[in-house]
């Protein structure tokens, strides 16, 4: 097949991937703000839109290797293909686009590696594949990152609520911290833009050098910075409406002071780990915070049902990307047709995932109508003990 | 193999500047509130996690909050010295917000 149609295509799919990136993770800076009406739905996406574009700006440093590391390729390793990346991202589309449907805030790199695993072990063999560098940098941090920066949150949110204690009746100015929530999820969203439109980047200029349209070693091109920052603008104001009810709603039930905590320390978290170059993924970040913090404020309740669902998430998200990869790259075995048969099936998939999305339609009109977040991540039953009690503070 | 020694580094920081953050700007409040002055909020859109009041019963808080701000037993003195005080902590605040955005953008300390 034509070389230049295959880089195309990759460049297309990077961008999709780009876009659907952007619209999973919009939940992560602003769900908590959102949640407590620091900021109208629609001001948070697009508030968030706008430091994901200035971001991706900002960093344009590009990754040596498309996978970090996990795949064994460079100077005498294996080569990766233009159409194993190919396979790589058609996997992780599907993948993100199947928890988001379920409201599940997965990591989308995770979601990348795991199609690009998959697709090298399909096409190229199980050699090419580092298992330990997949445990050290993906399966390891996803276990202890939520839990390090749950209890983070947790001893930031009881602060919170120690230092503003007042007496019953008395005026807090808890309120006050809505306030501080607009300023600690814009360092959440420009941490993320930084980060992700790197990664998107990374993958085409990788694949321009690989198909030798650019000379080795150089930076990438004016115009691959330019769409990556427009495609992932563009999919977080589209916001994962979904994600966004999980997070600020499925989890706990969260307040100005708790919302401030749990942004804190997820900004804190993701600047130390990247700043020390000990990459964490900004979504088991995030979640984990939220966690904490509802465990930090008194009279919150955690529904670990949904905290369950969103771990097997995690834990889900590279085995089932990567099977979904190595699908797409034994199509692309069979040669130029092969390729056909996978844009083919692609589309289908996400077009019925679409449709099924039509069926309980939530956008940033009806994100607060729906009483329950129930209706999207299906919790069997939802406490109300603490209704009665919360009701006495003043919570306005 | 994972490096136990970055992730404890990590794990400090980010508790001790979290904790730090989140302590400050809440004592900014907590003196704001003191110096009579208490921040009032009201959030931008109504959600499901927040208790919407009725309008008697907002009254009613409304009342009570300008009563509490009235019957301070700091003089005059101590609550400018809060007052002064809120602010330090709020710009200690921005600082951070400013210094988080000097480790994002690569440009500035590279």
């Amino acid at each position: 097949m034509d070389l230049t149609l295959i880089v195309a295509l990759v460049i297309a799919l990077s961008l999709v991937f780009d876009f659907t990136n952007g619209f999973h993770d919009t939940a992560n800076a602003m769900a908590t703000p959102i949640a407590t009406g620091a900021m109208r739905p629609k001001v948070a996406v697009g508030l968030a839109a706008v430091l994901n574009l200035v971001g991706a700006f900002l960093s344009t440093e590009v990754a040596k290797t498309v996978s970090g590391g996990i795949i064994r390729e460079g100077n005498g390793g294996v080569q990766i293909t233009p159409q194993i990346i190919f396979a790589g991202l058609i996997g992780a589309i599907v993948w993100n686009l199947i928890t988001w449907l379920r409201g599940l805030p997965s990591s989308s790199s995770h979601a990348l590696f795991g199609g690009l695993i998959g697709a090298a072990i399909i096409g190229i063999g199980v050699q090419s594949v580092d298992f330990t560098v997949v445990f050290a940098k993906v399966i390891l941090p996803a276990l202890i990152a939520p839990v390090t920066v749950g209890v983070v949150a947790l001893v930031a949110t009881r602060l919170a609520y120690f230092i503003t204690r007042r007496d019953a009746g008395k005026a807090d100015g808890r309120g006050g911290f809505r306030y501080a929530q607009i300023f600690s999820s814009s360092l959440v969203a420009l941490a993320h833009g930084t980060n992700d439109a790197q990664k998107t980047m990374g993958v085409i200029t990788l694949t321009l050098i690989a198909g030798g349209f650019q000379a080795v070693g150089s930076g990438p091109q004016w115009w691959v910075i330019c769409t990556c920052a427009l495609a992932i603008a563009i999919g977080t104001y589209t916001g994962g409406w979904r994600i966004i009810l999980t997070m600020g709603r499925g989890l706990t039930d969260v307040k100005p002071a708790q919302g401030f905590a749990a942004e804190t320390s997820t900004a804190a978290t993701i600047l130390a780990s990247s700043h020390l170059g000990f990459a964490l993924s900004t979504t088991q970040v995030a979640s984990g915070s939220v966690i904490g913090s509802g465990l930090g404020r008194r009279g919150a309740t955690v529904r670990w049902g949904m905290a369950g669902q969103i771990a097997l998430g995690w834990l889900l998200t590279l085995p089932a990307s990567a099977v979904m990869g190595a699908f797409a790259a034994g199509f692309t075995l069979l040669g130029p047709i092969g390729l056909v048969i996978d844009l083919v099936l692609g589309s289908v998939i996400v077009a019925l995932l679409f449709r099924q999305s039509r069926r309980t339609r939530i956008t940033h009109d009806n994100l607060h109508d729906i009483d329950d977040a129930a209706l999207v991540v299906k919790i069997k039953k939802t406490p109300r003990r603490i209704a009665r009690r919360d009701r006495k503070k003043v919570s306005l | 193999m994972i490096d136990w020694g970055a992730f404890f580094v990590v794990a400090g920081a980010s508790l001790l500047s979290s904790t730090l953050v989140v302590s400050l700007y809440s004592l900014g409040l907590r003196l704001l509130t003191s110096a009579g002055r208490a921040l009032v909020v009201d959030p931008a859109s109504f959600t499901g996690a927040i208790t919407v009041l009725t309008p008697k019963r907002a009254a009613k808080e409304a009342k009570r909050r300008r009563k509490s701000a009235t019957a301070n037993p700091l003089t005059v003195f101590q609550k400018r010295l809060a007052l002064v005080g809120a602010y330090a902590c709020f710009s200690v605040s921005v600082a951070a917000v400013l210094y988080g955005v000097y480790l994002i953008v690569p440009a500035l300390h590279r």
